[in-house]
């Protein structure tokens, strides 16, 4: 039996299993039972990418060693807390986006390349921190920005999504908005107004922490992972994509109800 | 001998149910594509029929029970024609068997709409549509079989050339709609339980408690929503259209006696008939106006809409011209008032389905502020949604009082006196007839809507393509629309039809002291007014306001008030019951669901399937127990208040139960239908879409309108309509028994 390792977002975890991708999102999202629920965003990570003084691998095969009865082990943990920084990004082989009923969706890593869009961003960064917050810079700008050690305040190494911000993005005070889901647009609006009065400013938060499961129907383009050294992309499959190729992935990402 | 207009009944019958056994033929020879999609029918399908099977045991006791009862009052007692036991029954069993073809149909038609769908837009609304129709003709076809059996026998043993003889055939008719009413009241707010467990529960384990899609084939409810949709949106609102349907052509046809009794046994015939052939026009005109639905492929949620308007409005407009040419035909008098008295129901029907539409479709403000008001969380949803509902009575009400109005001046020859009120009583009934002549294309309209959604759900479980399930989602949609318009409808014509049975009521006490005088016995009246031993022909010549004025109908007689304290208390208490039944039986659905999770190791993985069976008859059984208590108490009231408070006592209580009713009934139904939409309007893209916290408020709303419009709402329909019959069938009894 092959023992995975996987790196959790949600809360930051590097966990070894005996279940494939599919089955840990679902272990993860809903326990053994239905017992419990609640989104999950995981990564593979290829353990011979590893630095081997980052994390205690020893006996790692004996133990994730199944049960007696022939059941693999769901889930040993094996660090939490500050664990993406020991973490590469090419360690990062795909990630997998479980809704809160354990169906996954993996999407491959891909070379970035500049969208070429203008105007304002809306970013949700998932770990090491959670807040959500709008920026002028694109994504490798804004992972440049995020990780520059030069500034008082930066983190080594960062997961974020980018998020639909509709026709707000050009223009804050726009009334065709209505289908996005974001709880008080105002004070949204209020933030792109303030980042866009003030020209030396890169970014503005608009949410302190994530406190609910994030709508993945409102992640465009991808989610990344970033560092001083570059960044990663993880594509967001279209929307007709998703219906056609992941269709049941798509409903039960859309029945779900967050920020 | 029968009036040659008479044999359009029969003839009209059965070239209703010819069409709709083409119809159903011709939906059993389309594919019910996949493996899949036929396996998901045929879990829909087996748990539509154990449920029925279960609902027909119960309802053939309490029939059978009935029946015994009425035996003895009929040969034992002599308080009732020997007729009544045998009507009684055939209205339960053609009611039961019209609930039956329309189900089994239904379930037959949803994946083979799902898969002609795949073909083309048009392909799904056909298969969905004529197979609605089925259950619309095979209602009023056989709706008009069982008239036209009871009437062709009652004519072989009563003298159709003796005035009061014809009026007795047409009373005792009368009684066969208690029987389809004590069905409908099973099929109806049983189905409705069913289906409001099945769904709330469903909802519940699904969006709330496991964040699973509907129509998700893991969750375990998920088959018993479908079935529900099934037994309760296509038998029991077949069962309740029915009642209507021949409540009203049988109630008009005693009116019509009445109100010619003293022009001639050969034009009191002709307008004991002319109810009955005017449906049996409409019917053909229903059969007609089912080939005019057609739509165009890649068509707008109004283009659809209007391809079903087509159908309907065509039918309507027919039967508003022809009717005047057949009215004229059978030389019926009072041509012109009959006939725009007959418009005026139907225009009032028409009234009532656009109000319904306006206060329930999201394209309209009404419902648009139910959406907006979700800005603000659940509390302000509700809020909005109970007073969107409150006010939206308003309107139907009105339109009843303006037509009721209207039909009574054409049918008396714009003349109010004593003397006229029999004719005008007869214009209502008219009127009544004409909202209900098109009924076979309506219901096709209301049964269309479930086929829709089974077929939509057929084709999430089964994963078809996006292109199909867009299709899928259009009829579905326009499914929701028809099933709002329809449930007004229903409500307005069960008000007409309470109104008309009213005015028979008398008629069939006349009956039931006329028995008392043939034994022998004078018969005193509240008032102290004597009718000698015998003397029938004096007591057939009073009129009704002398009837009134004998048994001392006035307001403020306590008698009358108390009982309408009593009927409009029932109004309440039913729905009340009928509510929190849902809320229990959904919460047995939640913790077997739970349970199913618990104990069956695979179901969300989708390495096991759960047991849907278990969930069937979770809520079949719920639905039987929960409504013993509403089904007690529609059938102990009007005899309790009758033995208690006698004739006076009884037209309180319907009076009381009839203006509360239909009002709550409209305002339940409108104020779901609202919910609803309002989330449909959100999850379009509005005030945050899918998943925002407005859309949470809305699913909380909508959750809260579905008892409301889909059990209580339409069960005080069958209420109303129960009670009235009830109390026609044992008038002789309390007319000649009672305490006060």
């Amino acid at each position: 039996m092959t023992t995975h390792l996987y790196l959790s977002l949600i809360p930051e975890a590097l966990i070894a299993s005996g279940l494939e991708p599919d089955e840990f999102g679902l272990y993860y999202s809903i326990g053994n039972a239905k017992r419990a629920r609640g989104q999950a965003v995981f990564f593979s990570v290829d353990k011979d990418a590893l630095p081997p003084e980052a994390f205690d691998l020893t006996d790692l095969d004996a133990r994730c060693a199944p049960h007696p009865d022939g059941r693999p082990k769901h889930s040993v943990y094996l660090s939490i807390y500050r664990v993406l920084e020991h973490i590469p990004r090419h360690a990062l082989t795909a990630l997998h986006l479980a809704t809160d009923d354990g169906r996954v969706l993996t999407l491959e890593p891909a070379p970035t390349a500049a969208d070429g869009e203008v105007g304002s961003r809306l970013y949700q960064e998932f770990c090491p921190v959670t807040p959500r917050v709008v920026s002028s810079l694109d994504p490798a700008e804004f992972t440049r920005f995020i990780t520059d050690t030069d500034r008082h305040v930066h983190v080594p190494r960062l997961v974020f999504a980018e998020l639909t911000l509709g026709s707000l993005r050009l223009d804050p005070d726009a009334t065709d908005v209505d289908d996005l889901p974001y709880p008080n647009v105002g004070h949204l609006r209020d933030c792109i107004r303030e980042l866009q009065a003030s020209p030396h400013k890169a970014t503005k938060t608009v949410m302190r922490q994530m406190n609910q499961d994030v709508l993945f129907r409102t992640v465009q383009g991808a989610f990344y992972v970033g560092d001083s050294t570059g960044l990663t992309a993880f594509h967001m499959p279209s929307r007709d994509e998703l219906e056609r190729e992941h269709l049941a992935w798509w409903r039960s990402a859309l029945s779900s109800f967050g920020q | 001998m029968l009036p040659t207009w008479f044999w359009l009944v029969p003839l009209s019958s059965v070239m209703a149910l010819g069409a709709s056994y083409y119809f159903f033929s011709q939906m059993m020879k389309e594919s019910e594509g996949t493996e899949t999609m036929a396996r998901i029918a045929a879990h829909v399908r087996h748990g539509a029929l154990a449920y029925l099977k279960q609902q027909y045991k119960i309802v053939g006791i309490v029939l059978a029970s009935l029946t015994a009862i009425f035996c003895v009052l009929a040969y034992g007692f002599h308080l009732q024609n020997p007729w009544v036991p045998f009507a009684f029954l055939t209205g339960g069993l053609f009611s039961a068997l019209a609930g039956f073809i329309g189900m089994r149909t239904a379930t037959y038609a949803s994946a083979r709409t799902a898969n002609a769908a795949r073909e083309s837009l048009n392909s799904g609304l056909r298969v969905a549509f004529r197979s609605g129709a089925v259950m619309g003709l095979t209602v009023v076809g056989l709706g008009l079989l069982d008239i036209a059996i009871w009437f062709f026998v009652l004519t072989r043993f009563y003298n159709v050339d003796d005035s009061q003889q014809v009026v007795v055939i047409t009373t005792t008719m009368l009684t066969f709609g208690m029987g389809a009413a004590v069905q409908s009241l099973f099929a109806r707010v049983g189905g409705g339980i069913f289906t409001k467990a099945a769904d709330v529960g469903a909802d519940l384990v699904g969006k709330i408690e496991a964040g699973i899609p509907e129509d998700d084939p893991r969750n375990p409810a998920t088959i018993a929503d479908n079935v529900g949709d099934n037994v309760g949106d296509v038998a029991g609102m077949g069962a309740d259209l029915y009642e209507s349907y021949v409540g009203v052509i049988l109630a008009s046809a005693a009116l019509g006696a009445a109100a010619y009794f003293s022009a001639g046994a050969e034009t009191q015939l002709l307008a004991v008939i002319a109810p009955m052939v005017i449906g049996a026009l409409g019917a053909l005109l229903s059969v007609l106006g089912v080939f005019f639905v057609r739509t165009k492929e890649g068509a707008s949620q109004k283009e659809l809409l209007a391809s079903l308007g087509r159908g309907v409005n065509g039918s309507a407009v027919l039967i508003a011209a022809l009717s005047l040419g057949l009215l004229a035909l059978m030389q019926m008098p009072n041509l012109w008032g009959l006939w725009l008295a007959l418009v005026v129901g139907l225009l009032t029907g028409i009234a009532i389905g656009r109000a319904a539409e306006y206060f329930t479709s999201e394209s309209y403000k009404p419902t648009r502020g139910i959406a907006g008001a979700s800005k603000t969380g659940p509390a302000t949803v509700i809020i909005e949604g109970i007073g969107v509902g409150m006010v939206s009575v308003a309107v139907p009400v009105l339109a009843v009082v303006l037509g009721t109005s209207l039909a009574y001046f054409f049918g008396s020859g714009f003349e109010y006196s004593t003397d006229t009120m029999n004719l005008g009583l007869y214009g209502i009934g008219m009127a009544a007839v004409g909202m209900l002549s098109t009924l076979g294309i309506t219901l096709a309209t209301d049964a269309y809507g479930p086929i829709a959604d089974n077929a939509g759900g057929n084709a999430e479980m089964s994963g078809l393509p996006p292109e199909v399930r867009e299709r899928t989602d259009a009829l579905d949609s326009l499914g929701n629309t028809t099933a709002a318009t329809g449930k007004g409808f229903a409500i307005g014509s069960a008000a007409l039809t309470g109104m008309a049975l009213l005015a028979s009521y008398i008629e069939e006490v006349k009956i039931g002291i006329s028995h008392i005088l043939e034994r022998g016995t004078d018969f005193v009246f509240p008032d102290g007014t004597v009718v000698a031993a015998g003397a029938v022909d004096q007591l057939q010549a009073f009129n009704l306001m002398e009837m009134m004025s004998f048994f001392e109908v006035v307001l403020i007689n306590p008698k009358v008030i108390v009982s309408m304290f009593t009927g409009a208390m029932l109004a309440f208490a039913f729905s009340g019951i009928t509510m929190n039944a849902v809320g229990r039986a959904a919460g047995q659905m939640v913790d077997e669901v739970r349970r199913q999770f618990r104990e069956i190791p695979g179901i969300m993985s989708g390495e096991s399937d759960p047991d849907y069976a278990r969930c069937v008859s979770i809520s079949t059984k719920a639905a039987q127990r929960e409504m013993m208590m509403p089904a007690a108490l529609a059938l102990a009231a009007p005899v309790i208040i009758g033995l208690i408070f006698g004739v006076p006592g009884v037209l309180g209580l319907l009076i009381g139960a009839m203006v509360t009713g239909f009002s709550l009934s409209m305002f339940q139904a409108n104020s779901g239908g609202a919910w609803d939409n309002a989330k449909k309007y959100i999850e379009q893209g509005h005030h945050g879409g899918k998943g925002s916290e407005s859309h949470k408020a809305a699913v909380i709303g909508d959750t809260v309108g579905d008892p409301f419009k889909d059990t209580s709402g339409p069960g005080l329909n069958i209420l109303v309509k129960l009670m009235s019959m009830e109390s026609i069938v044992i008038a002789g009894v309390t007319a000649a028994v009672h305490l006060l």
